[in-house]
């Protein structure tokens, strides 16, 4: 009986854990290049680029899911074999040691594109592929390639509509696979893509306007293609200014895109995103930057609520009206669940520790168990 | 319901004898309409027809770069000064050479390509080519199979060298072909010899090869065609018996005969004469057999590159008398004005040109209108498109004497950027030119009229023939009914048999003329080419006179009962000629468009000449010597003297019938479908209007 309670306890506090109120953990990234040929070069190095932004941001190699859909390094129209570039100073070779493409050429479909996302994986697809996020995670989706209006091209036979988007970012949501989603698309007509979005917590920044293009940067001459777009090369110089302790937020990111540099309008939409832009720093979706707790015991991390007064009081973002109006609710919440204040796993593991201690014989205690178990190993011999 | 119920009873029309009839379709109704009335549509659609083929030039758009893959000129070129003076040595060497020895130049170039890092072979081939084989047209490139009285007295060698791509996959290749003819090539010729042998030098040493490039020097000797069309079948046909050419000659060739993926495009480069105007000039020529043309996107980037980065002028070819005819220049003239009346009506309406631009247009459509009509490649990439194999022919003129030292260096290295970049692009491409026209006629090196446009010229002018030759059937089936005898009373409808019997034989003749110069081709001893045509004209026309006497009611002159009604006549040939035209517009275009500017004029206006002369009133008299005039025209070997004194190359006289067949021979010899036009469509239609002409009603 008691077993069963605490059974039930366990999956209770897990179930009041994963609501609104859990905690960022973890940061994951997803950067798609949706583009085939040797003159979607551009593409690839867009992703590239972020790819390494993210990564000097902070989000480990695991944590990051890359697709290309085409090998432009080892393709032999090439000039500098292996190497990828960005800009035509060639000063920074993308495609450098430490690139690890978890989706490449054929592998980038619209099918896996929406397995990775959903998480309907076959059994044999190895953990590296699968994005393994949870409720509290922040994941940022980068995808660049040739789109129109409500659709985005998959290699050269396939598109992903606004549609599919809207429904893999809900079943996401049910699945509690992430606690805030930021989408950034390069494209034409880029902001279409969002039209069908509706699930909360998801924020959507594209490169255009319904009806505009958007358009590449600069050429390199040496190449002899395009080597990044406008609106990810902007995107790229915003982020080169900044490390991983700063506290950029995502407001003077989507300030710095000039309408006349980019050649297209940057939209976001932010109409299912609670949080003041002004108050979210980048490094929340472009690093891994998490709050950092003190706790008393190991396992108290298990008690969202406690941390989670920790989290409201150690956060310079917050103003103090905002503050008051969060520990209003969180204190209503207390009243409704005080007897859940400690954690019962602990409480059990703390008794039996105490009960071992005030055991006087302890060797005896030993003896009488090898005995016990011996007979036990005798019976059921006997019994075979 | 109701109104439906009401809509029924609307369509019930009673008739005289109270029965019901239903109303015919709106299209029914459209058609009967026009049949009706085919007189006057007969006489608008034409002219419209005319009218819209003089209108093509102002139609014509701006050429544009189809395919995103392509991307001339976004690469820098990475040509060096030691690249170019690897190509003047070249050219420097092959003239000392030939100056000291004899013979082989081509191991000089082989050996200069073997340094350069290519894979060298050479390629002996037979001058002997082309033969008129009536069962040969449309089969495809010939497998130029090995003679077996190979004589080792005249033979070309070809030299070919291919660069790998360093990366690439080896499944394609680029082919760039100079035609040097090595006994008496001149300084110019060498210069193309200098321009390619630069590039390869840089093409040698580039990363960014996707596809293998071919170099075919190919011995221009015995003309510019044959040894390309020749290293081509090799190429495509392997043979695995050795030829005895093998043992020709010192050079030994017994290497093996190296190949390079398929090919996705072909340059043929060739430096000739000096430039009229202050820059080099770079003329486009494009046509290859039976009027096919390579993919507009190739010319286009060429165009681009030479224009806008080398600072070529670039040109194809035109009519140049058009030029200066003041009857084109009053209709330029017109349109100009009309053009300026419509943008003071709408600024939007903006389809006026100047007149300069509409003479320069039109020569240039009427030259590209010629050319593909003619059906005979205008250069060597015309044994490419064989192989469906996109190919142009780049004739370069320097503006320098080919002696000056300082030019030459900048004329090698604009001509190999040029072609540098044109390879560039086209080593991009991930598949096949398909992304712009296959169908098209250029008004100038960067403007094109679209299938689309251009074919509505034609369908105006054929429209009319089906809506006469429907109004003629009714006229002449009336006829006959009102005629006393009507021995065919039961059998209505098999009233146009009789015509249909004449049509068909006259079309059987035709047949036959056209196959004829092979018999002839066969009679033993040589013979020049008036006597052959001769021999052709007098088995023709006793041909003929078989035929009228033979079959009863064929020959325009037989007795009154046995002919057919004229006009019953009319309407079948009529049906022949628009069927026979509509066929041809499939297979050559341009063809069917010339062919039908003569043919349904002629059709639509012939009668029979002696009610007129009877009647003698003004308009059957008109009516009359038109037709006589459009008649005497329409024979064939008039019409080629008439062309020939378009195209400023002079009346010819009495040896004109010896002009016509050597001309009628490099039809065949291509294997041009207008030469079975000429034989199978326009022929027949002529004799029959002849017969219409001389009809005895």
């Amino acid at each position: 009986m008691k077993v069963l309670t605490l059974v039930m306890l366990l999956c209770y506090s897990f179930a009041f854990s994963s609501g609104d109120t859990t905690i960022h953990t973890n940061n994951w990234a997803v950067l798609v290049c949706t583009s085939r040929f040797w003159f979607n070069y551009r593409h690839m190095a867009n992703t590239l680029s972020l790819y390494r932004t993210v990564k000097r941001l902070g989000i480990p190699d695991e944590r990051i899911i890359l697709m290309l859909a085409d090998d432009m390094a080892c393709n032999a129209r090439n000039e500098y074999p292996a190497q990828v570039f960005n800009n035509e100073n060639h000063k920074l070779n993308l495609y450098g040691d430490n690139v690890e493409v978890d989706y490449r050429g054929y592998e980038v479909t619209v099918e896996n594109f929406l397995r990775v996302l959903t998480g309907r994986h076959e059994n044999a697809v190895p953990r590296s592929k699968r994005l393994l996020s949870d409720e509290g995670s922040h994941i940022l989706l980068y995808m660049t390639g040739h789109g129109g209006d409500e659709f985005l091209k998959f290699q050269d036979a396939e598109e992903l509509q606004s549609h599919d988007l809207a429904d893999a970012v809900k079943q996401m949501k049910e699945k509690r696979r992430f606690k805030e989603l930021m989408i950034m698309v390069d494209t034409c007509q880029a902001a279409t893509l969002f039209n069908q979005l509706q699930s909360p917590d998801v924020l959507a920044i594209g490169s255009s306007l319904k009806g505009e293009n958007s358009y590449s940067h600069h050429l390199d001459s040496d190449v002899g293609v395009s080597v990044v777009d406008r609106f990810t090369y902007y995107t790229l110089a915003f982020f080169e200014r900044l490390n991983i302790y700063d506290n950029a937020s995502l407001n003077s990111l989507f300030r710095s895109y000039d309408p006349k540099l980019l050649m297209s309008t940057a939209y976001y939409r932010t109409d299912l995103y609670q949080p003041h832009l002004a108050e979210v720093p980048v490094t929340n979706f472009f690093g891994s930057v998490m709050e950092t707790l003190h706790t008393d015991s190991v396992y108290k991390a298990f008690s969202s609520k406690t941390s989670n007064n920790k989290i409201n009081s150690e956060m310079p973002l917050n103003q103090l009206s905002e503050h008051d109006e969060l520990q209003k609710a969180n204190i209503q919440n207390d009243e409704l669940k005080t007897e859940k204040q400690k954690c019962p796993y602990t409480q059990m593991r703390v008794d039996l520790h105490k009960k071992l201690e005030k055991l006087e014989n302890v060797d005896t205690v030993v003896n009488l168990g090898i005995a016990v178990m011996l007979l036990v190993v005798m019976v059921s011999s006997s019994l075979l | 319901m109701a109104t439906e119920k009401r809509d029924k009873e609307e369509e019930e029309v009673k008739t005289d004898d109270g029965s019901l009839k239903i109303k015919p379709r709106p299209i029914v109704q459209l058609g009967i309409f026009l049949v009706a009335h085919s007189p006057v549509f007969s006489v608008v659609f034409s002219a419209a027809g005319v009218l819209a083929l003089l209108i093509l030039p102002l139609l014509a758009k701006n050429t544009y770069i189809s395919e995103n893959a392509l991307m001339p000129g976004s690469a820098r070129s990475m040509l060096s000064n030691r690249d170019v003076s690897d190509g003047s040595k070249l050219v420097k060497d092959i003239k000392n050479y030939r100056l000291n020895h004899e013979g082989q130049v081509q191991k000089l170039i082989g050996k200069y390509m073997s340094e350069m890092g290519a894979e060298v072979y050479y390629q002996k081939f037979h001058p002997e080519g082309n033969q008129f084989h009536p069962l040969h047209f449309f089969s495809g490139p010939d497998s130029y199979t090995l003679l077996d009285n190979v004589s080792c007295a005249s033979y070309g060698v070809n030299v070919a060298g291919i660069i790998r791509a360093p990366r690439g996959d080896g499944k394609e290749s680029i082919v760039l072909v100079t035609p040097y003819d090595f006994i008496n090539g001149g300084d110019y010729e060498a210069l193309s010899l200098g321009i390619t042998g630069t590039l390869f030098s840089l093409l040698a040493r580039v990363t960014w090869l996707s596809k293998d490039i071919i170099w075919l020097v190919a011995d221009s000797r015995y003309g510019d065609y044959r040894p390309v069309a020749a290293w081509l079948t090799e190429y495509h046909s392997p043979s695995f018996k050795d030829s005895d050419l093998l043992k020709c000659g010192e050079l030994n060739t017994a290497d093996k005969f190296r190949r390079a993926g398929t090919m996705a495009a072909a340059l043929v480069l060739k430096v000739d004469g000096r430039s009229e105007r202050f820059e080099d000039t770079l003329s486009i020529y494009a046509e290859a057999s039976n009027g096919q043309m390579p993919n507009l996107d190739l010319i286009n980037v060429v165009n681009y590159l030479a224009v806008h980065r080398q600072g070529f002028y670039v040109k194809v070819e035109k009519v140049v008398s058009l030029l200066s005819s003041s009857w084109l220049k009053i209709i330029g003239e017109i349109f100009e004005a009309v053009g300026k009346l419509a943008h003071t009506l709408n600024p939007d309406w903006n389809f006026g040109i100047p007149t300069a631009d509409y003479l320069e247009g039109s020569a240039t459509l009427a030259s590209s209108l010629y050319s593909q009509a003619l059906g005979i490649p205008t250069g060597p990439h015309g044994a490419f498109r064989d192989y469906q194999v996109d190919a142009i022919t780049l004739k370069v003129s320097p503006r320098f004497p080919p002696d000056s030292k300082t030019r030459q260096h900048d004329f090698f290295l604009r001509g190999a950027k040029l072609l540098e970049g044109t390879i560039r692009s086209v080593n991009n491409l991930l598949e096949k030119f398909h992304q712009s026209f296959f169908l098209y006629l250029l008004t100038s090196p960067s403007k094109f009229i679209s299938v689309g446009v251009y074919m509505i010229a034609f369908a105006l002018l054929v429209a009319s023939l089906p809506m006469v030759a429907a109004s003629l059937y009714i006229d002449g089936c009336k006829a006959l009914n009102n005629s006393t005898l009507n021995p065919a009373g039961n059998f209505k409808s098999w009233k146009w048999l009789d015509a249909a019997k004449q049509v068909f034989a006259l079309h059987l003749f035709g047949l036959i003329v056209t196959l004829l110069p092979y018999f002839i081709c066969q009679v033993p001893g040589q013979h020049s080419p008036s006597n052959r045509s001769i021999m052709w004209g007098t088995t023709s026309s006793s041909l003929l006179l078989i035929t009228f006497a033979t079959i009863p009611g064929c020959s325009p002159f037989s007795s009154r009962r046995h002919g057919t009604n004229w006009a019953v006549l009319k309407s079948v040939t009529i049906s022949a000629a628009f069927i026979g035209l509509c066929l041809m517009s499939i297979i050559n275009f341009a063809t069917a468009e010339i062919g039908a500017l003569l043919l349904v004029p002629t059709c639509l206006i012939v009668q029979p000449i002696k009610p007129a002369l009877r009647s003698r009133r003004i308009k059957s008299l008109l009516g009359a010597f038109c037709s006589m005039v459009l008649l005497t025209i329409g024979f064939p070997v008039m019409l080629f003297a008439i062309s020939k004194g378009l195209f400023g190359e002079g009346l010819v006289g009495l040896s004109l019938g010896g002009e016509f067949w050597t001309w009628l021979e490099s039809l065949w010899a291509w294997k041009s479908a207008t030469y079975l036009y000429i034989g199978m469509v326009h022929l027949p239609c002529w004799l029959l209007c002849l017969c219409i002409l001389f009809h005895p009603s």
